[in-house]
Formats: C-alpha cells, structure tokens, sequence
C-alpha cells in the first residue's frame, strides 16, 4: 500500500523514542508452539507482551511472503516458531521450512535487514517455560535494534560505489573465427532441419541495433542464413523452449555454457523431457551489455560443456555424448567480490543500497518474462485473494516483489543473469541471485547440470545446519 | 490550479446501502440499494437502460454491473430512489459483495456509457434475448418497455439458462407475464433441464429460430456470453434480421468507467465511454477483439 | 512570443537555482549509472546535456506509477472517504525532450478528454515543461520517422536549444514567459543566426536517423490487416512483460486496485500495461485477447491505428526506448513496416 499504513515509527526517521516497543509478529505451528505458548499463559510464567501471534498448521505451510507480509505491515520484529526435527505432525514440514529460512534469513540479512529482527525457533507444546524464553530473547534482541527502517528510498544519500569486476573473459575470438562458428552453425541447423531430427531451431538473428541480436525460430532449412553469432547473442533461449514445442516433438535450441543450467533445470522440474530438446552447444566469444563484457562472463571461459547434444567451436560440430550428470558448472564469478563488500557495510546502508534499487522497480515484470525458470502459469505477484505482494508500484510492493522472486528461484537459478540483463532500472538482481547461489552451496552443496538432482529447497537432510536456530 | 480544483473527483464513489436482496440462483444475486445520501441520488436521477456503474466494495475493489432496474422516470415509478444490480459471484469483489448483507454499505459511481435507445422503439416489436447473467443488463430497458408497453408493440422475452437452476430472474417472470402483449420463453440448454421442468429445451439460437417470429418491424435486443452472439448473429442473418435492427451489449473488462484506463478498447472503440451499447452493425465495423 | 535568449552554462545553472525556490524542480539525475528523471535539490545534480535521453520518460510525474485516488476507512456502520489533495508547490519538468513533451501531450489526449481526471489535471496545471532540443540523436531514436521532431515544441512551456556550448532559451507559452520572468532582463538577446540553429540542429539530427518513416495511410492498412497471419510471426519472440509499456511517454494504461487493511486503505491506481494477459482477462475467464500476439498486436495498433481522423499524430513518438530496452529485441517500426508489407502483398485476411 502506499500510504494508508505507514507506521508513526516508520515514517518518523531518527532514534526511536524512549519508550518506543517494538511490535513482534510470530507465526506459530498450530501443534507445538501454540500449545507451548498455551503451556507458558497456564504456567503463569511472565514475558514481554509484544508478541502478536498467528497460527499456521506447520511452519512447512509457512511462506517468506508471510514474513515479509509481516514488515510491511510495520512488524519490528518477526519470530517463527514450529516443532523440533523429527516431531513434525507431517513429517517433513518443519525440515523443508528449515531449509527454506536458512536461506531466506540470509536474503534478508544481505539486503539490510538486521537479523536481530528475524528469529526462528523450536518450541514443543510441553515447553512452556523455553516459549517465555525465547519472547523474552526476541524482545530484547529487537529492542535493541529498534524501529524497523522504512520502505522508501533514502533521500540525500550519495550512493554504493561497488568494487569493479575483474576477469577477463572467454578467449578472444577474431572476426574470421566468430564467422568459421557462424557458418558451422548455420551447417548444423541446415542439417538438424534437414533431417528432421527437430522441427524448429531457435538461434540467434540479427537486431534491428548495432551490436543486438533477437531470437529467431527457424523451421526451414533454407532459412538458416538468418542465424548470427557474436557478442550480442545476449538472451537466453530456454526461455522459449517450452511455448516452441507446443504441436512439435522436439526443438533445437542454441546455448551459451550459461544457458545449459536453465535447460537442465526445465528438466530436472519436469517442465520439458530430455528427447524434446536438442541442445546446440556453442563456443562463445562472451556477450557484451552494450560495450562491456557482461559480469557474468569475466569468468567464463566460452567453451561450450560437454552436454549439450551438438557441440559447435571454430572447428567444426560435433556430436556430444557426455552424461549431463557428470558435469558442474564452474562457478568462479567476479561478483563474489562485491558481495563480500556489501556484507562489509552495517545493515543500514545495505537496506539503503538496495531500497534506492527497488525504487526504481517499475513492475514490468521483464525479470520474470525473460527467466527461463519463472514459467508458472500464474504467478504469486498476481494472485489477489489474499494481495501477498502489494499492487501498488512502491517500496513495499517493489521490495516484496523482488524478494519474493529471489526466494523462489533459490537452490534453482541458474545465473544465466537474463533477470538483471532485461531490468530496465538496472537493479542488481544477479547480486541476489549469486548470493543465494552461494548460499546454498554452502549449506547443501553444489547446484549442478544434473536433470535427476533435486533443488536444494524442495529436498532436506536431518542433519542440516540449525545452529541460527532458537 | 483552480480549474482543476473545480472538478470531481471521477473516481470517488457516492455511498450506497444495500436495502435488501434476491438470490436468484445460486451463485446469482439481486441488490437493491438505497443511496446513504439523497443528495447524491437526485444527482444523477436521469440514467437510461444499458448504462452500467462501478460498484465498490470497500477493501476488495470495484467491480462493473449493469443497472439493472427499470430507470426513474416521472410518474411511470413508484417509491424510493433504489438502485438494482444482478451480479455473479466469480471473483474478488463479486465473492466479497456477495457476503455482504442487508444494511451495510457500498460504494456506487455511474453511470456510465450509452444506452439502449428505447424511445426509438416505439411502436416496434421487440425481442430481448438474455442468455445466463446477460438478462441482468436487458432488465432494465424491458422493465422500462413493460412499464409503458401501450408504447411498443409485442414483447418476446427469451430467458436462457445453462440449467434449470441457473436461471435467473424466476420469481418476477410472471409478474411480466401477466402484461398484455408481453410473451416470455424460458428455455435451458440440453442436459440443463430437470423432470419437471415445462419451458424448452436447446441453445438459444435454435429456440429463437424456433419461434418463427417475423422479422418485419421487430428489433432484437440480445446480451450474453460471446460464444452464444457468435451462433445467435448467424442465426438472425439466417432468417433475414439486417444488422441494424439487432442491439446488442458488449461486456469488456472495464475499470475505470470513463475511457481513460485503456483496458476496454475494441480498436478505436472505448466500450465504457463508446458502448457499451452497440447495434448487431456497428459490431461488424470493429475488430474482432471483444 | 519573440523574446529568446543566449545563455551561457553558468546563466542557465544560476536561473535553475532561482527556479527552485519557488517550486519543485525535476531534472535527469544519474542514479547509480541510470539517468532518471528525479526531484533535485540543487542545479549541481541535474544531467542537463545537449543529447541523451533518460531511462524513461517523465510521465511519472504527472501521472505517478501509483497513487491513491481516494482513502477510506470503516466507521461503525458507514465508510469515511477522503479525497486526496492536489499538488501544494508549482512543479517545473526540466530538461525534458521534444519526445517526452509530446508523449505528455499525448497523455493530455486521454486524461482531460471526456470526463477529467482530476488529480492529473491538478499536476498538468501546476506543471511547466522545459524541453531541451536534441543535438544528436541516439541509436534508437526514430522521433522524425513517425512526425516528431527533435526540435519539437509541442508540450514545452520553454524550449532551450544547445548552441555549441550556450544556450538558446525560448518562451513559447505564457506559462513559459511566467517562469522566465525578470530572469531574461540579465540575459543577451538571442539574434536570428542563433535562432537558425534551431533548423540546423533540426537537419543534422534528421540525418543521423536513418530509419524510413511510417506513413499516415498504413493506419488504414494496419486497421485492415487486423486479423492477418503476420501477427503471429512478428511477435513469436514478445516476451510479455510491460517494459515497452512502462518505459513509454504515451502510455497510459492502468490498473486500479484497493491497497488496505481492516479499518483503512485506499484507491490506488498503478500502471498497467495490454501486453499482460489479465489486463483483459473477464472473471468470467474469456479472454478477447488471449495470446501474447494478439496483446502486442493491440500495442502498435494503439500506437500506429485505430485514429478517428488520417492526420492525428501518432500516439508513439519516436523515443525509440521500447526498441532498445526490450529483452527480446522487438522493433515498433520494424513490425509496422513488417506487417503493412505482408498485409499488402497477401491480402488483409490472409491466413495464420
């Protein structure tokens, strides 16, 4: 909303008054923690009175939007609480919650929001006295960090100015060798085409701008001199895998080694089969965005990966027939440096950061168009009964947007960078994405090529780390 | 700044509160409300048949109903100035004015659009051709013709449903009935009728063909799903009905009401400031996009 | 309106500095690498350049990306509504382009037509355009390919005109001559040769676009060719996001939501764009236009068609944004010229 619910303590910059109390949402499981706060009132046992709880039947049924649903509804602070591993009434629920906060605390953390305001814990419905205990600790930890900073962008602040990128890229190709891959290209459609081993090759075409390239869908062979290569063959052609089988067996897609994770990804949730998509792997020269080389390139070497089916270099095509389960993808990336930067700053100026870069957010939603892995047929940004992210094209609804997106692509996002290609207001959405990444190989290992991997959040471990929690 | 200081607020609704209401089938019902202001009523007492309103429920948004009751002429209208809506619980706002109830308040702004034009008609046989919730936006110009039916010449109502119980407006229908000159055929489509149900059976296009009415001096007035307009304009052609003698509504997404908010464009048509009333012939004119 | 004058740099940062006294000034502002129209504080954060243009288009700031059109909030057995106030201080658009200008002249076109919308009238009132001429054109400008010029004066209240480091300041209107007020007493009368420039500068940027102009009469042809295959085969690639939308002077679809809680909340109206699928979808779940083809179909026909008479402007005035910002490398003039081609060759109702 724009303006109808803005809180006095949000509004009002500066310290917070003296006897300013914080206001702390906690989502509880229904089978544990309730009846432990149950368990605490009938105790008698005294604690802060801050806590304004709402019950869910398991933290599993628990979305980050209902946690971001509660800051912008100005909640200082936000406590979930649910049932210890291995005492789930389903089972699972609270293993897979674990994971998905492990990760959505680190988001949260990386865009500015101090993590004395966000607190998870286990509370058994016989813990009476550890629910009073865990209030107590909460209360205290989100006093001390007061109001919560608003949603807006920040005013007479000069600004981030993030550490450069360094890498240098793929191999150099020359105007002879981008050509001798042009042509080899064209051969292998021609032949693909010719043979009907696909019905239709989407590849590259040449733009209507210096320097750009738009997707073309070539279903004639003769056709194929319309394909280009280069430096400006900057989208990533997944993204129309699935809409370009429809009334055809199988389709030809040209890729980047930066497009295979999407493609594999599509797989691995079953979105497309492995015989439907002919991969046409093909050696790149890196892509540049405007002048510069894209970020996501400093570290690549352009060599396409062995999975793919056809495999296009200077030297001719080949047939590749690697098991896509063997391969990982190299994931140096000249970013981490200016994550590690970000991470260096106090939380207030990363919430600034990152509040000036969602200002911007027009809402056109080319970040989910243009993401090979957005390809729900009804998106969360539209459902309305209850309005989870806010239509309104503001901070708040910008913030929980972006968020929320960031959130669901966690543990699937192939960093193929597209989101924060197509942003109009150049928000940094690769940063996000790259910090998740990390994230989560941190925490459960490596995303890989792999189309019979599970993502890393629809997947648990007993074993996995809880130390941040209560 | 002073000019634009002078004009209303276009978008901020009078206040409405529903007086009471009629649960047409299930998931159909009927308000009918009394404005929470007088004033606001008598401000814009003159609205014609075919206009529509924007309905608000506040906290769920706005939603765009025909006006569905006869309009307030002088003398032809008896009692307090009541606004009546049929509407259809589907979505967000539907499902939230639907569990509102008697006494509580809405928002109202309108109305909106062209309308039908009855005064033409004198003199004329008439055909209504209403198919599921399409009635809703016919009743007003056919309450309007019955009330002052010594005006006009026969009255054929075809009242359609896609089942006995999803037809609507069943407790009144006898009470038109009863007018001379007025004949009103309610049919359903096949499968939708029950053991005892007495009305006919078949899409509406072939109960209309049906009836063999003639073509000379009649205007068909028809509303409803596109699908059905589709069947039912071939079916008029069929039988000799020119373009101009058949009138119809279009039902675009609309939101704002007054042309500006571009989601009901037809081509160049606005169907909340054009429309949304449109003759059989005006339709050819436009691009398929309705 | 004869008077004009020949600024220098300083001059112009000094009469920008008086202009915020008195009212909110908006000029282009790099924000981190993006040059966006934003509110300044002093002349020393304003972008104003001889060519170049913004991320996009002023629009924002008389018809905001969302606004509330009125609050409400539940009171016992009745609602509390409130109107929201217009603008309290004059707002000065500066540094905008002869595009921009006419995209809020295009604006002007929908919102004060019929009934009019009165919080955009109150800012349009209280608002004074001061446009800067092109002196170059970018690689996606087209302004001159569809009537547009890149010295147009349509929409601006003063235009500047860069000469070669100095400026050329002209009042076209009364609300231009108003904000000039006493300035131009210190000012150096403009002569007739700075004055040429303006045809000059108009010449040479003329040159640099090199795109073939749309013609008046393809309206017609595009009108025609409504339902004619082509479509499908020049938007195969749109993606459907609104960044052609969103990034456009004309545009100015929208979308009007209730933003609240349970005792208050609000009207609010937010952009909106026909190349997403919802923007027509009926509750009832029919859809005029289902397919991403038909929805952009309905985005150049709005823009290239659907006039009532052959010789209004077209509604898209040659920024060129869409064309370099969309994800998918989709072309507006490219696809007219495209589809009028195809309607031609192969008759209006030619098949899918």
């Amino acid at each position: 909303m724009t303006e109808a619910n803005v809180s006095t303590a949000q509004s009002s910059a500066g310290p917070a008054p003296e006897d300013w109390k914080p206001h702390i949402v906690a989502l509880v499981c229904n089978w544990c923690s309730y009846a432990g706060a149950d368990m605490a009132g009938t105790t008698r046992l005294e604690y802060p009175s801050n806590v304004r709880m709402l019950r869910f039947p398991c933290t599993g049924r628990m979305s980050p939007l209902m946690i971001l649903k509660a800051f912008e509804g100005d909640a200082d602070g936000v406590l979930v609480s649910g049932c210890h591993p291995g005492d789930c009434h389903y089972v699972q629920g609270n293993l897979v919650a674990r994971r998905r906060f492990t990760i959505f605390r680190s988001l949260m953390d990386f865009i500015g929001i101090d993590l004395k305001r966000l607190h998870f814990a286990w509370v058994s419905a016989a813990e009476g006295h550890k629910w009073a205990k865990v209030v107590g600790e909460v209360t205290a930890a989100v006093q001390e960090a007061g109001p919560l900073p608003g949603f807006e962008a920040p005013k007479g602040w000069d600004g981030i100015e993030l550490p450069d990128m360094a890498g240098s890229g793929p191999q150099e190709l020359d105007d002879k060798q981008l050509d001798a891959i042009c042509d080899n290209l064209r051969k292998a459609a021609t032949e693909i085409l010719s043979t009907g081993r696909a019905g239709v090759v989407i590849a590259y075409g040449q733009g209507n701008l210096a320097g750009r390239t738009r997707p073309v869908f070539i279903t004639d062979g003769a056709d194929c001199d319309a394909l280009v290569w280069g430096q400006g063959c900057r989208n990533n052609l997944s993204t129309y895998v699935a809409s370009t089988l429809e009334g055809r067996e199988r389709v030809a897609v040209v890729a980047k080694a930066c497009d295979l994770g999407a493609i594999s990804g599509l797989i691995r949730e079953g979105q497309i089969r492995r015989d439907q998509v002919l991969v046409i792997g093909v050696q790149c020269p890196g892509v540049t965005d405007d002048s510069n080389l894209a970020a996501k390139c400093l570290a690549c070497s352009g060599d396409p990966h062995p999975v793919c089916d056809l495999v296009v270099t200077v030297d001719g095509v080949q047939e590749s027939c690697e098991d896509p389960s063997q391969a990982t993808l190299d994931t140096a990336d000249a970013r981490d440096e200016q994550i590690a930067y970000l991470e260096s700053l106090p939380h207030g100026e990363r919430w600034k950061y990152w509040q000036r870069q969602f200002a911007r957010c027009l809402r056109c939603y080319a970040c989910r168009a243009a993401c090979p892995l957005c390809y729900c047929a009804s998106c969360v940004a539209e459902k309305h009964r209850p309005q989870w992210v806010p239509t309104s094209i503001d901070n708040p609804g910008n913030s929980t947007w972006n968020i929320i997106r960031a959130i669901h692509l966690a543990g699937r996002c192939s960093g193929c960078d597209e989101c924060a290609r197509v942003c109009p207001a150049d928000i940094r959405l690769d940063l996000i994405n790259r910090k998740l990444a990390l994230e989560v190989e941190r925490h459960y290992g490596k995303v890989g090529l792999d189309p019979g991997e599970k993502s890393a959040l629809v997947d648990f471990r007993m074993e996995d780390s809880e130390e941040f929690i209560l | 700044m002073p000019l634009a200081d002078a004009l209303p607020n276009p978008y901020q609704p009078s206040l409405v509160r529903i007086h009471d209401y009629v649960d047409e089938t299930p998931d159909v019902r009927t308000l009918r409300l009394q404005f929470v202001d007088e004033g606001d009523a008598r401000g814009f007492a003159g609205w014609e048949p075919g206009q529509f309103g924007q309905f608000t429920v506040f906290g769920a948004g706005e939603s765009v109903f025909a006006l569905a009751n006869a309009p307030w002429r002088p003398n032809g209208h008896k009692g307090a100035l009541i606004l009546e809506c049929t509407f259809r619980m589907v979505g967000k706002v539907t499902s939230a004015l639907r569990a509102m109830s008697t006494g509580q308040v809405i928002g109202f702004r309108g109305p909106y659009g062209n309308h039908f034009p009855v005064d033409d008609w004198k003199g004329k046989h008439l055909v209504f051709i209403g198919g599921g919730i399409g009635m809703a936006a016919l009743r007003s110009a056919m309450l309007d013709v019955i009330n002052r039916k010594f005006e006009f010449g026969d009255v054929v109502i075809l009242n359609g449903a896609r089942s006995v119980a999803d037809m609507v407006y069943t407790d009144e229908m006898p009470s038109w009935e009863k007018v001379d000159g007025v004949k009103v055929v309610r049919t359903v489509d096949p499968g939708g009728e029950t053991e005892d149900w007495n009305g006919e059976v078949g899409l509406l296009p072939n109960v209309f063909e049906g009836l063999g009415l003639d073509p000379e001096n009649r205007i068909v007035i028809a509303c409803g799903p596109p699908i059905m307009l589709h069947y039912l304009f071939l079916s008029l052609g069929k039988v000799g009905y020119s373009p101009e003698q058949v009138v119809t509504t279009l039902e675009n997404k609309m939101k704002c009401g007054i042309g500006h908010c571009g989601r009901c464009y037809v081509g160049p048509f606005s169907v909340c400031r054009d429309g949304p009333v449109v003759t059989w012939a005006e339709l050819n004119e436009l691009p398929k996009d309705y | 309106m004869d008077a004009s004058w020949k600024l220098t740099d300083v001059q112009l940062m000094e009469w920008l500095s008086g202009l915020l006294e008195g009212s909110n000034v908006v000029a282009p502002v790099e924000e981190d690498g993006v040059l966006l129209f934003r509110q300044i504080a002093s002349p020393d954060q304003a972008t104003v350049t001889p060519s170049g243009k913004t991320r996009w288009s002023p629009k924002e700031f008389l018809f905001p990306r969302s606004e509330a059109l009125y609050r409400y909030a539940f009171k016992g057995s009745t609602v509390l509504l409130e109107d929201p106030s217009g603008p309290d201080r004059p707002q000065v658009l500066f540094g905008v382009r002869s595009c921009d200008a006419s995209g809020i002249v295009r604006l002007d076109d929908i919102f004060l037509s019929g009934m009019k919308d009165r919080l955009y009238a109150a800012r349009r009132d209280n608002t004074t355009i001061v446009s800067v001429a092109c002196n170059a054109a970018d690689p996606e400008c087209f302004c001159t390919a569809v009537g547009y010029s890149p010295v147009g004066e349509e929409g601006c209240d003063i235009q500047l005109v860069p000469l070669d480091g100095d400026w050329l300041l002209r009042p076209l209107t009364e609300k231009g001559k108003e904000l000039v007020g006493e300035g131009g007493e210190a000012w150096k009368q403009a002569t007739a040769a700075d004055r040429k420039k303006i045809r000059v500068i108009a010449k040479k940027v003329t040159g640099q676009i090199e795109r073939s102009p749309v013609n008046q009469e393809w309206s017609q042809v595009l009108e025609e060719g409504f339902e004619h295959g082509a479509w499908e085969r020049l938007a195969q690639h749109c993606l459907g996001c609104s960044v052609c939308a969103y990034v456009c002077p004309s545009c100015s679809c929208f979308d009007m939501n209730h933003e609240g809680n349970a005792w208050c909340g609000e009207q609010c109206r937010s952009w909106d764009a026909c190349t997403f699928p919802l923007f027509t979808h009926h509750a009832s779940g029919h859809n005029p236009r289902k397919t991403k083809q038909e929805r952009y179909r309905q985005r150049v026909l709005h823009k290239f068609a659907f006039k009532e008479e052959g010789d209004q402007p077209f509604r898209c005035v040659g920024c060129g944004r869409c064309v370099s910002l969309c994800p998918a490398g989709l072309d507006i003039v490219n696809t007219v010229a495209a589809a009028v081609e195809a309607i031609r060759e192969e008759g209006a109702n030619a098949a899918r």
